[in-house]
């Protein structure tokens, strides 16, 4: 008896918490799912009233808007740009994480102290000089190069997390490998990769979400419409259907979807990625 | 004695010493993409700051302090400059403490706490285009929403022109900018709360300490490394903000939310390189000061009480 009671007014207790979080998670919630209502109405319901819900759902907005643009180039840049890049900063991160964590020679602390260097800077600090190197290299205006510049600035983040994770390994293992005849390369492959899986799919999925999402670089280095990404195309195509409200929104949302789902999908590892790489 | 890969090799019946390669080659590739593409433009900005150069003629000269005498005597930079530092006044108390709310909130909760987090958190996984477009819309003056709600919850009198006035344009993106931020701070604190003993909150509950005394007595100070990093983090992106703001407004109207990002950007986008490194580098300068400063005085803060 006096157990139940106890439990009832523990949760009486929690009550105003989910009153809160409710009512901070509708607030939160409401300006994407107005978006998504406002991509199914027409034009005149918009201008009608901004507030009600689509009277007969039009999905040929989406139709519409797709066509409207070259969303399928954006769409298939933004994917090989990012998962190019991804790749690439799990590879080059991991490697040099290794040697920094692991490996000791002259130069270590300096080398590891030249890539958080890098973390300290504003965007702005590198573009002037960035755009003319991409013109000299001939990389202004290419998938390739926005790869490059992706890559370039999520390696000092990358390095600091896996670095961090792999000194947690223990000594005994890279001993009774190296004992077994297991060169270094070798136990970076079959033993610390393969281990590190969880620490790599968080900081894969984190990086993913920033290069998928930038829009910065990718204004000043591409000016090609069959080169851009999303976020970039989002503004050319707002750039033009800006007075047709229904589209508009569905642009929004096309260009939303996709990171929702991947959130959805992964939604642990990111906040893994954020946190882990926060709290170390 | 097991044999350490870190132990420098050594032959033994070898006189000389070599130099073990490998930890080098595990970084190369690293070191050439970052140096190129990162570094190298970051201390080329520095160094061309002091040379009359653009992007179409190869020549340089050198000319001392002539784009900084610019910059620091053009209003335009010094406005841009205010702005961030009025972004990063109120994006270091109102994300940051929103974060912190709501992380307490869920923690103190049992079921749904993963439901909460990932529905708060989720504005902040899109970009800043997506971000500044929704909120673009709910701006607009036929189709948005903001105004018809004020009007409906009897606030008819505030409705205006959120990104039209320059009066309130600036604080209409910090709008924006907080939508998508205060999941970052949340789910930092709420990994931090997770790291801190339940024992202690167990022992406040037996002492009878209510809401308000846990937060400030126990949650508070045993987060404070989680907040000089939460609030390191919105250092940068206050004063790096540039995608919001350049969608809702471009910085207008009239330079009235205009920051430095986007006067650098502009810059760029007129050839003016000069001015746009020696802004850069002025920025860089001032970020740097800033952040380090900040965490410096955390640091001597927890060492000296």
């Amino acid at each position: 008896m006096e157990l139940l009671s106890r439990r009832t007014q523990q949760r009486l207790r929690g009550l105003p918490f989910y009153l809160l979080l409710t009512l901070a998670t509708v607030i939160t919630l409401v300006p994407i799912i107005w978006v998504f209502a406002s991509a199914l109405k027409s034009n005149k319901e918009i201008r009608g009233n901004p507030l009600a819900l689509p009277g007969e759902w039009r999905f040929q907005n989406y139709i519409d808007a797709w066509f409207g643009a070259s969303f399928d180039a954006y769409f298939f840049n933004s994917i090989f740009i990012t998962v190019t890049s991804v790749g690439l900063v799990l590879i080059l991160s991991s490697l040099a994480a290794y040697s920094f964590a692991k490996m000791r020679f002259r130069g270590n602390q300096l080398l590891f102290f030249i890539f958080l260097f890098g973390m300290a800077f504003p965007l702005s600090a590198k573009l002037g000089p960035l755009l003319s190197l991409m013109y000299e290299l001939n990389l202004a205006n290419s998938r390739f190069g926005l790869i490059l510049v992706y890559v370039a600035g999520s390696l000092p983040f990358a390095i600091l997390m896996l670095r961090a994770f792999f000194q947690g390994f223990p000594q005994e293992l890279e001993d009774s490998a190296a004992l077994d005849g297991c060169s270094r390369f070798q136990f970076y492959l079959r033993i610390l990769l393969p281990l590190s899986k969880p620490s790599l799919m968080a900081l894969g999925i984190f990086v993913f979400m920033g290069t998928w999402n930038e829009f910065f670089q990718a204004l000043l280095l591409i000016n090609e419409d069959s080169k851009r990404t999303l976020p970039l195309g989002l503004t050319a195509f707002q750039d033009e259907y800006f007075t047709d409200f229904a589209l508009s929104f569905a642009g929004i949302n096309i260009t939303a979807v996709p990171v929702i789902i991947v959130y959805i999908m992964f939604q642990r590892n990111l906040i893994e990625g954020i946190t882990v790489g926060s709290l170390k | 004695m097991a044999q350490s890969f870190s132990a420098p090799r050594k032959r033994a019946a070898g006189p000389r010493f070599r130099i073990d390669l490998m930890p080098y080659l595990f970084i190369l590739p690293a070191v050439i993409i970052y140096v190129i593409f990162n570094l190298g433009p970051v201390l080329a900005s520095f160094f061309l700051s002091f040379f009359r150069w653009d992007l179409l003629s190869p020549t340089t000269e050198f000319i001392g302090f002539k784009h900084y005498n610019f910059i620091l005597n053009d209003a335009r930079f010094w406005n841009a400059l205010s702005h961030n530092f009025i972004f990063l006044g109120l994006a270091v108390v109102i994300p940051v403490s929103m974060g912190l709310f709501l992380a307490v909130f869920i923690y103190e909760i049992r079921k749904g706490r993963v439901f909460f987090r990932a529905a708060l958190f989720l504005p902040a996984i899109f970009s800043g285009v997506v971000i500044a477009y929704v909120w673009k819309w709910i701006y607009h003056p036929f189709a948005g929403v903001l105004n018809p709600i004020l009007e409906l919850v009897g606030l008819g009198a505030f409705t205006q022109s959120w990104l039209g006035n320059p009066k309130i344009a600036l604080y209409s993106t910090f709008i924006a900018y907080t939508w998508a931020s205060f999941g970052y701070s949340m789910v930092i604190f709420l990994a931090g709360l997770q790291d801190i003993s339940t024992d202690i909150f167990d022992a406040a509950r037996v002492d009878g300490a209510n809401f308000r005394q846990k937060l400030f007595y126990i949650t508070i100070p045993c987060l404070y490394d989680v907040f000089t990093f939460v609030i390191t983090l919105r250092i940068f992106t206050a004063m790096g903000v540039f995608g919001v703001i350049y969608i809702l407004t471009g910085g207008g109207p009239f330079y009235s939310s205009d920051v430095i990002d986007i006067y650098v950007f502009r810059m760029i986008g007129n050839y003016e390189m000069g001015w746009a490194t020696a802004a850069a580098t002025v920025n860089t300068v001032v970020v740097v000061f800033i952040s380090t400063g900040f965490i410096k005085w955390r640091e001597w803060r927890s060492w000296s009480s």
